[in-house]
């Protein structure tokens, strides 16, 4: 008798039980609507290129940046996620409709920065994202851009390094210099030396493919003999491999057409690993030494 | 130069030139010491040179151009020098320019005692031949960095690259010139 009453107490708690369960579920299912295409989460890289400028003031933005959309979560009624693109990372919001096989996107930033805009694009075949951005700032000197996106997976890996086959020339800092040049060999022709000015840009050295700044803790020896510019361009690829979207135009040159580079992030310092914090500042306190030494009198 | 000696005031461990030197400030022993010993106190020899070279100076004030003499011996043999010696062997740009900086100090110490001990004797055409070389080598301090600014302007050169060259043309151009010089007056 009294083992069929416990038998009967644990069917009647066991079916109190999953009963319980079920109207969990349900409520979750009531507050979280069902995410939709997750297929598509996660990043879209690629260019992000002018369509529209305005051509009567001098040009200050650059004609393309690298740019990432990250979508994070669809639902029926809602689309969130992120754009990352020269400097700014913003929180991404709006609608997505479906026909066939492309999905269309309605995506809006915030509105509070002055470089906010919309973001209206399709992806086609789960595998090219394409579309348009327009700045909510009609005034803005970029008005419209377009880009077209695959999807890639960003992952730290402190081993990459910059490609030997690109040019490394900081085309954003000419500098104005004074050339004399003799016409003639003759030293008596003398008078028909001629003066003019040309611009020179800053080139980097083949050190920035030979020393990696994430996985060599870095002594003064390795850097002493280093230009500005390689000292500037060994600190940003830390920075680059950890996918910091960079604000200025100096540092965008040289790692937007880089293949392994993301921008994922606009401040990745809590990331850097302890080798890579100390390069930094080594790095740092060296590019400083050479702004305020390296051509004027003084040590 | 005095702007340039002004940027270790008040006394940092890690300010401009020591920037690039932090490995030697913690390795080496009392390389900071001799660091600024030799920034505080050469900016003076050089300063006190100026007057001593002047012909009029030294006829209408014998007595100060003694003083101002005897401090800058002073200075050079014992502070200056000794500290250029030290910082020299951990020169930038590697052996080649330690070597011209170590035979400068050291240079720099005996023309300036070679100078000192003519005068006691009385030798004054020995003096002048040696403080004239003494002061060319304290202008080297001058000339090395302007002709940084020169390679520099010209040939956009690697940092250390630029300091191996200074280290030798800093001071070996004034000296010859001072040399030339005096074997013109000799022929006199």
């Amino acid at each position: 008798m009294k083992n069929l009453f416990y038998l009967l107490l644990s069917i009647v708690l066991f079916s109190c039980n999953s009963k319980e369960k079920k109207d969990l579920t349900q409520k979750i299912d009531n507050t979280q609507p069902e995410e939709i295409h997750t297929d598509l989460y996660g990043s879209w890289v690629g260019d992000f290129i002018v369509l529209e400028r305005d051509t009567t003031r001098p040009e200050s933005e650059m004609y393309s940046n690298k740019i990432n959309i990250v979508i994070k979560k669809i639902t029926a009624s809602e689309v969130l996620g992120q754009s990352v693109v020269a400097g700014n990372s913003r929180p991404l919001k709006g609608k997505v409709t479906t026909e066939g096989n492309t999905v269309h996107f309605v995506l809006n930033e915030p509105g509070d920065d002055k470089y906010d805009g919309v973001f209206d694009f399709e992806i086609k075949n789960d595998t090219l994202l394409v579309g348009t951005w327009t700045a909510n700032n009609t005034k803005k000197e970029v008005r419209k851009r377009k880009f077209e996106l695959y999807k890639k997976a960003f992952k730290y890996d402190p081993k990459v390094m910059l490609p030997e086959e690109g040019m490394y020339i900081d085309y954003q800092n000419p500098k104005e210099e004074q050339v004399t040049e003799s016409e003639s060999d003759n030293p008596e022709d003398a008078k028909e030396e001629e003066t003019y000015m040309t611009t020179v840009y800053r080139e980097a050295s083949e050190s920035i493919f030979k020393i990696n700044s994430s996985t060599k803790k870095l002594k003064e020896s390795d850097v002493k003999n280093l230009k500005k510019l390689d000292l500037e361009i060994l600190r940003n690829t830390i920075f680059a491999r950890h996918g910091l979207t960079f604000k200025t135009k100096t540092v965008r040159q040289f790692f937007d057409d880089v293949e392994w580079y993301i921008p994922v992030s606009d401040n990745v310092n809590n990331e850097l690993t302890e080798v890579e914090k100390e390069n930094v500042v080594l790095l740092k306190r060296f590019e400083k030494y050479a702004e305020d030494n390296y051509d004027s009198f003084g040590r | 130069m005095i702007k340039i000696t002004w940027q270790y005031i008040p006394f940092h461990k890690d300010i401009a030139f020591l920037q690039i030197k932090q490995s030697e400030v913690e390795k080496i022993p009392f390389y900071i010491p001799f660091f600024y010993t030799h920034v505080y106190s050469a900016i003076f020899v050089l300063l006190a040179g100026f007057f001593q070279l002047n012909a009029t100076f030294l006829k209408r004030f014998p007595a100060v151009h003694r003083n101002i003499g005897k401090f800058y011996v002073f200075v050079v043999l014992f502070l200056s020098a000794p500290s250029g010696l030290f910082i020299g062997f951990f020169a930038n740009g590697g052996l080649y320019s330690q070597i011209s900086f170590v035979s400068l100090s050291i240079l720099w110490f005996y023309f300036t005692l070679k100078g000192f001990t003519a005068i006691k004797n009385k030798n004054i055409s020995q003096h002048k031949a040696f403080m004239l070389r003494s002061f060319a080598l304290t202008f080297s301090a001058v000339t090395l960095r302007f002709w940084k600014v020169i390679l520099v302007y010209l040939f956009h050169p690697a940092p250390m690259d630029v300091y191996q060259i200074i280290a030798w043309l800093g001071w070996i151009p004034n000296l010859l010139i001072i040399e030339y010089y005096l074997y013109n007056q000799l022929k006199k």
